[in-house]
């Protein structure tokens, strides 16, 4: 068959002056992918909402804290209030190789912190400068606690976005300024965006991060710790370690091996993990939807396509009889069912990229994007093959009726 | 050499009840002649008219068309041979409903691989032979059956062919214009030297021929030489 610019107006031509017949056959492929691709750009937006609140923190995470003790054992009753100390962060740090971080943390709710006239209120937290390994802060002025401060036990502090926004409502760099907590001035030496909603003890935007040791000497806390929080190094399974971390502290504070309530382990990384299985599902979900609505559009292409020779039967003999061979007229119908696909199928593509878009503007505050509800440039180019594909598997069948079509058949019809 | 030759042709078409149409068809046709078959509906005429425009096929005999033997062709060959060779003309005129009078006068450039330009022109200059010129960019709805037939006509003319076939031409149509039409054929007879089979069953029709075929049962009967075919007008007439 010629593919030229001749052959392409006359297959047009065909398509354009039935035009109810095209566009009837055409919208079931449009439906399809848009559809198909509205949920796969939505889907990516939902996932990436979701996503946000897990920003920052460390996907291999495990956060130990202490329970009251739920059995009996060496001569201690059951219901015993425990504490770890600074000593178990030293007993799992050497123990347990398979990990990277190994950091306490301290803290105090409900504190109020002052800055001339303004007051903020929210949580204090002693932290490491190994901390940023577990939660990353989103450093937009100054820096984080390092080293030297927590050995000199300086009073200086981080502070979150809602904190900084509540103390410097005029904004600007406030590194370098003081604020009161408890009576207590610290020098401001950074300030952390991070927006995440998953945190240890309280949401980073409402906290005020300070050196542990600063913090263990202002509050008395004396070698307890709050919470231990580890991350695993590359390659290790969180949970693979989890059991010897509990027997190590349980050996240490005497608490029955048996005892799982006692000491209590968050592993992220099956949260993660859950989340990510979800929307794996939810994506094979979008994916069998999609593409079921694509198939039975194409389908109905096929469908209409049948009717359409057969209504056709006059026209197509006249061909024949005129001189058009059977390849002519398998490639004219072939064309007219690859043309329509790919066409409706672009048309679906783009107005299903239009209202990702406008889903987008409204999820826009303040300029700054909260997800992006998109399409992947690489699906798009999938489904235009796969539309490609899907027309001439349509137009495959109503082709070689119509090939089959006899110029004596336009008489016959009559 | 005649233009036309059928030695000895058969055609059955098999069925619950094997129907024999055509029982040993000889006949020769000589360039430029203008010849009408005759015969009643069921006699095998338009079975013939399909063999000879290659419409479709025979079972034995032979078919030798310009000094070559049409058997066996394959789809490609017969629709090259029916493109270049014959030009048809149908009693329902057979217009393609979505494309304009001179888009259905080029269609058969088209499957030559005419470019649309010249097509265009060509289809032109045959409408405005056939008077038909301020009409070419009207669809066949838009037009009366003689309009219609003419529009037919000159898109059987547009590939020069050897032969006109023409079943029925004058079916569809009222006796005025059935007489304009087969003057117009008898011109392109007279004036062109185009050979010219019609079919009908129509003696009005057929005697406008300076040959007539009688086929009855599948078998030619009388051949005659028509001698008076100014009567043609007055019978139709009257």
């Amino acid at each position: 068959m010629r593919l030229d610019r001749d052959t392409f107006r006359e297959i047009l031509d065909s398509l354009l002056r039935n035009r109810s017949r095209s566009l009837l056959t055409g919208f079931g492929v449009f439906w399809g992918v848009f559809m198909l691709m509205l949920l796969v750009g939505g889907g990516q937006g939902l996932k990436q909402l979701l996503e946000k609140n897990f920003d920052g923190f460390a996907q291999n995470t495990c956060i130990v804290y202490p329970e009251q003790t739920s059995k009996a054992y060496k001569g201690y009753q059951k219901g015993r209030w425990w504490g770890m100390t600074e000593t178990d962060v030293d007993r799992v740090r050497a123990m347990v190789p398979e990990l990277e971080i190994v950091t306490p943390i301290i803290s105090r709710w409900g504190q109020t912190a002052v800055k001339g006239e303004n007051t903020a209120s929210g949580s204090m937290k002693g932290v490491t400068p190994e901390y940023v390994g577990v939660e990353t802060p989103k450093i937009r002025y100054g820096r984080y606690i390092n080293q030297m401060d927590l050995a000199d036990e300086k009073k200086v502090c981080v502070i979150g976005k809602r904190i900084y926004e509540q103390l410097f409502p005029e904004g600007g760099d406030p590194t370098g300024q003081r604020i009161a907590i408890s009576g207590i001035y610290y020098t401001v030496v950074g300030v952390d965006y991070n927006e995440g909603n998953m945190s240890v003890n309280g949401r980073a935007t409402e906290t005020i991060s300070v050196p542990y040791t600063t913090m263990r000497k202002a509050y008395n806390f004396g070698k307890g710790i709050g919470l231990l929080c580890v991350t695993a190094k590359p390659g290790v399974e969180m949970s693979s370690v989890i059991p010897r971390i509990r027997s190590i502290i349980q050996r240490a504070h005497s608490i029955s091996p048996d005892d799982n309530q006692a000491v209590q382990l968050i592993n992220t990384q099956l949260i993660f993990g859950i989340v990510d299985n979800l929307f794996k599902g939810i994506n094979f979900l979008i994916w069998l939807i999609g593409l079921g609505t694509l198939l039975a559009g194409a389908i109905g292409v096929s469908n209409i396509m049948m009717v359409s020779v057969r209504e056709r039967t006059v026209e197509i003999g006249i061909r024949r009889a005129i001189g058009a061979t059977p390849r002519q007229i398998l490639g004219q119908i072939m064309s007219e069912s690859v043309i329509l696909t790919v066409v409706a199928g672009m048309m679906g593509i783009v107005v299903s990229v239009g209202i990702l878009a406008t889903v987008e503007l409204a999820m826009t505050q303040d300029g700054v994007l909260k997800a992006a509800f998109q399409v992947p440039f690489s699906t798009a180019v999938t489904a235009a093959l796969l539309l490609t594909v899907l027309g001439v598997l349509a137009g495959l069948m109503p082709a070689v009726r119509a090939m089959g079509i006899k110029p004596v058949d336009a008489m016959r019809d009559e | 050499m005649a233009l036309i030759e059928l030695k000895d042709i058969n055609k059955t078409y098999q069925g619950a009840q094997p129907l024999h149409v055509l029982k040993g068809i000889n006949l020769e046709i000589g360039r430029g002649e203008f010849v009408s078959i005759m015969g009643a509906s069921g006699s095998g005429k338009s079975t013939l008219l399909n063999i000879l425009g290659i419409l479709d096929n025979y079972d034995t005999g032979e078919y030798i068309l310009d000094g070559k033997l049409i058997k066996d062709l394959s789809e490609k060959q017969a629709a090259d041979y029916r493109n270049r060779m014959i030009g048809f003309i149908f009693q329902s005129f057979n217009l393609i409903g979505f494309k304009t009078a001179v888009e259905n006068v080029e269609l058969p450039l088209y499957y030559q691989g005419v470019n649309r330009r010249k097509r265009h022109a060509m289809a032109m200059e045959y409408l405005d032979r056939l008077g038909l010129a301020q009409w070419a960019s009207h669809y066949p709805n838009e037009m009366s059956g003689g309009q219609k037939q003419r529009v037919a006509i000159a898109r059987a003319l547009i590939t020069s062919p050897r032969i006109i076939l023409a079943d029925e031409p004058t079916g569809a149509l009222d006796s005025k214009t059935s007489v304009e039409v087969m003057n117009l054929l008898t011109k392109l007879n007279r004036e062109d030297g185009m050979t010219i089979i019609v079919v009908t069953h129509e003696s009005g029709v057929a005697n406008e021929a300076d040959k007539i075929i009688h086929i009855s049962d599948g078998i030619i009967g009388k051949v005659e030489e028509n001698v008076k075919h100014d009567n043609w007008n007055s019978a139709l007439i009257k």
